[in-house]
């Protein structure tokens, strides 16, 4: 079993000068009271560390390991903090109450047959088998819990279909897709993340495809960098906003420009995680002729304010507010996302301060679909 | 046959104290220097720490000294491009870039560059001035002869007609020499890191963040602004803080290496510019205090209890610019709380990293560099020996190193290459 030493090494934490750049760089600190290397130290010194909402209030933006000049992992330093924990039947606060079960339930009630893809509308041309598959993720299930906010989540993934539909693709959707196991992994229980990318895994490769496409950038880090740590597999994992952005090259993505000014907020996962910042860009700058980069921007982005449904408090309305200000303050009409977590957030703080914000938050798939005037086909 | 001669690459001050030991007892050389004017990096700087002593002050004298010297052959804007042979016996192939003017008859007087149009900014500020399209980069450049900017001239004939000397040679075409030599020294300095890939320190996004070097232009009396600190808008500086070890220390970009003289150097211009500004507050951001040589914990003390220079621990994670152009410095210090600051100019003490070329030039002499690219030496007991015989290093391009560091091991290399010419063994190790 991993001691709290055998993180240290692996995360490089010794490393550590307590410099306070990563402190000084983290949206937390910003806002409350944190401070990641002030708790690497305390690992460092043999002090030991409360499974506290320290632990559990990291929002893995990545905001310090992209800050550090050590080569500190803090983000894989908090999750292997995590995990000791919640061997210790410690866990954090879901802030949305059963979400996290549910997860769980994915991994027992396998005899129980799926209703995973009532979202397919009519009008969406999708496979069982093929070489190119959607990876739908968590939208179905978001589309419920957060019917409240008027998110439309499934939205998201028939416009993704519509898109792939357009370029000639009729893509494989699961019925027995599961849980990606990105909240749970970073949550620290390892156990449950494993059964669920076993069972993704091998229910992908049953169906032949090739390469897997995802609209989620939580879904696809966890593909691209978690799942390789266990498992094999030799299919292709890649964001839609990659895909499309090769498709515009090619020349077979025909976009429409839409008059509005927009702007791009970079989630934590496609960019800092993934290092994709340009792809995105591409596809927007040939929607709009009049797209602003927002003040804190690709590396040093501001995060949406929570990542993993752990702890939801004052500070994470903060980090919205200052996102969504930094957000208003380009002047654009649209903020564009491409993380349906950062959606459901931006969208949850500014319900609750209603007229406060006067921007629209769009999600990328909708933003391209209405580009590509396949928008508002067979809604709701 | 032997030749008794010595190639020396770099005309800054290792390059210069190597040339001068070497002719000095008595053997012929030839200082290939990639830039029009010998003095290398040091020549840039406003003062030296931890004296204060006025750099070109020091320097001028020493690289006249080398180019009058009857030993030593002084080839400017020129390049290695091959050499040929082994210890002993090496054949240089040098390029020597056209001036477009005759050297012989230039003066130095300066007519050209008072009626050529041309305005191109001056790599020797900087960029923060610009310079005619005739020119010296410096008021004490040696040789002290003119050169055309012929990427830009639109051959006006402006020059030409002025000068009393009838030296301007539009025509001038790059000559090849080639050079007999039984050793070589290699002394390319170092380049300072372009910081604009370090995006939480917004340098070239924001008007007021500056690196240290062109700090170093703007402090200077003879610099484009007179010694006056001045900030983009106009306005002369109040608050002024320096980042250290931006891009040093960095494992992000394989960087993981101390520039070794940042502390000490930003330690130096907080003294300068509470001496230009007596009333201007100075901050220094670090990571650790370095101040590992002899005088520099001295220097440190003096900066704090003298000059009212401001140490503080952290290292910034963010600086974000106001309406104003102020800049707001985010930190941490040891109360793990965030911190700011607000300073009307940051000062980012960048990395120094081995020069442009080097690979290319290590190629040509069949040299390897280590893994950042500083030249690699033989083995550690023979610091400046690399690893092909007769090929020695000396200053910045083996290791980060201070200019007193560079001379002593300009005058190490020297006496190493003298043993390859006046002695007859040329391997320790054999």
């Amino acid at each position: 079993m991993e001691k709290i030493s055998d993180v240290i090494n692996r995360t490089k934490a010794y490393y550590c000068v307590d410099c306070g750049k990563c402190t000084s760089a983290c949206p937390l600190s910003r806002f409350g009271d944190y401070s990641p290397d002030g708790l690497v130290e305390r690992a460092l010194l043999g002090l030991p560390i409360q499974p506290d909402l320290r632990v559990w209030s990291c929002l893995i933006c990545n905001r310090c390991k992209e800050a550090c000049t050590y080569g500190v992992e803090y983000p894989e330093f908090i999750r292997g903090i995590r995990s000791l924990a919640s061997k210790e039947k410690e866990t954090g606060v879901c802030a949305h109450g059963e979400l996290f079960s549910l997860m769980k339930l994915f991994t027992f009630t396998h005899e129980r047959e799926q209703e995973r893809l009532k979202w397919v509308s009519e009008d969406l041309k999708v496979s069982e088998k093929g070489d190119i598959l959607y990876f739908t993720g968590c939208l179905p299930y978001f589309d419920i819990v957060f019917r409240d906010l008027g998110v439309n989540m499934v939205e998201i993934a028939r416009s993704t279909v519509r898109i792939l539909n357009k370029l000639g693709i009729s893509p494989v959707v699961m019925n027995n897709e599961v849980c990606c196991g990105h909240d749970l992994f970073w949550n620290g229980d390892v156990k449950t993340f494993k059964e669920l990318a076993a069972r993704n895994i091998q229910n992908i490769k049953d169906t032949g495809a090739k390469k897997v496409i995802f609209s989620c950038p939580e879904g696809y880090r966890t593909f691209k960098l978690d799942y390789p740590e266990f498992f094999d597999f030799d299919f292709e994992v890649v964001h839609i906003s990659e895909f499309l952005s090769e498709q515009l090259e090619e020349g077979k993505l025909e976009l429409r420009k839409i008059d509005e000014k927009v702007t791009y907020h970079d989630s934590c996962r496609l960019g800092r995680h993934l290092g994709i910042y340009d792809a995105p860009r591409k596809v927007i700058a040939e929607v709009t002729d009049d797209f602003v980069e927002i003040a804190s921007n690709k590396e040093n982005s501001l995060c949406c304010g929570t990542s993993g449904w752990t702890n939801c408090d004052g500070i994470s309305e903060e980090i919205r507010r200052e996102r969504l200000k930094e957000g208003i303050g380009t002047g654009a009409e649209i903020m564009v996302t491409a993380c349906p977590k950062c959606l459901i957030h931006f969208k949850c703080h500014m319900s609750n301060r209603k007229g406060e914000y006067d921007i629209e938050i769009v999600p990328f798939e909708i933003l391209v679909a209405r580009a590509m005037e396949l928008d508002g086909i067979n809604e709701g | 046959m032997k030749d008794k001669s010595v190639l020396v690459i770099g005309g800054g001050v290792a390059g210069m104290q190597a040339a001068f030991d070497l002719a000095e007892a008595g053997i012929k050389l030839c200082l290939v220097e990639r830039t029009p004017s010998i003095g290398g990096r040091m020549a840039q700087l406003d003062k030296t720490f931890p004296t204060n002593d006025c750099a070109i002050c020091i320097l001028a004298p020493k690289m006249m000294d080398c180019y009058r010297h009857e030993n030593i052959e002084v080839l400017t804007l020129s390049e290695v491009i091959a050499i040929e042979g082994e210890i002993g016996s090496f054949k240089v192939k040098i390029c020597e870039k056209p001036r477009f003017v005759d050297a012989e008859k230039c003066t130095g007087c300066g007519d050209c560059a008072r009626v050529c149009p041309m305005g191109i900014r001056n790599k020797f500020d900087m960029d923060l001035r610009v310079r005619s399209g005739a020119n010296v980069p410096f008021l004490q450049a040696v040789p002290l002869i003119y050169a055309l900017d012929r990427d830009k001239c639109m051959r006006c004939g402006l020059c030409e007609s002025v000068c009393g000397k009838d030296a301007i040679r539009y025509n001038q075409k790059p000559g090849i020499v080639e050079r007999d030599v039984s050793a070589i020294i290699v002394a390319i300095g170092f380049d300072p890191l372009d910081p604009s890939g370090l995006t939480e320190y917004g340098y070239r996004r924001y008007d007021n963040v500056i690196t240290a070097l062109e700090f170093e232009r703007l402090i200077c009396a003879a610099g484009p602004t007179g010694g006056h600190v001045i900030r983009k808008d106009g306005k002369e500086i109040k608050r002024i803080a320096w980042i250290q070890c931006v891009g040093a220390r960095d494992t992000r970009d394989n960087r993981p290496y101390c520039s070794s003289v940042c502390c000490m150097y930003a330690t130096k211009e907080a003294i300068l510019t509470k001496e230009h500004y007596p009333e201007a507050e100075t901050f220094i951001l670090y990571t650790d205090l370095r101040c590992f040589g002899k005088g520099f914990q001295e220097y440190v003390n003096r900066a704090e209890d003298d000059y009212e220079v401001k140490y503080i621990r952290g290292k910034p994670g963010e600086i974000r610019e106001k309406e104003n152009k102020n800049l707001e410095i985010f930190y941490s210090p040891a109360s793990d709380k965030v911190e700011t600051l607000d300073v009307d100019m940051v000062i980012l003490s960048t990395a120094l990293i081995p020069s442009e070329g080097v690979e290319k030039l290590a190629g040509i002499l069949g040299t390897e560099l280590d893994e950042y690219k500083f030249f690699k030496l033989k083995d550690p007991y023979n610091p400046t020996e690399t690893t092909r015989a007769g090929i020695f290093v000396a200053g910045y391009c083996q290791a980060p190193r201070d200019i007193p560091e560079c001379i002593a091991h300009g005058s190490a290399a020297a006496s190493r290459a003298m043993e390859v010419v006046l002695g007859g063994s040329y391997d320790r190790s054999a």
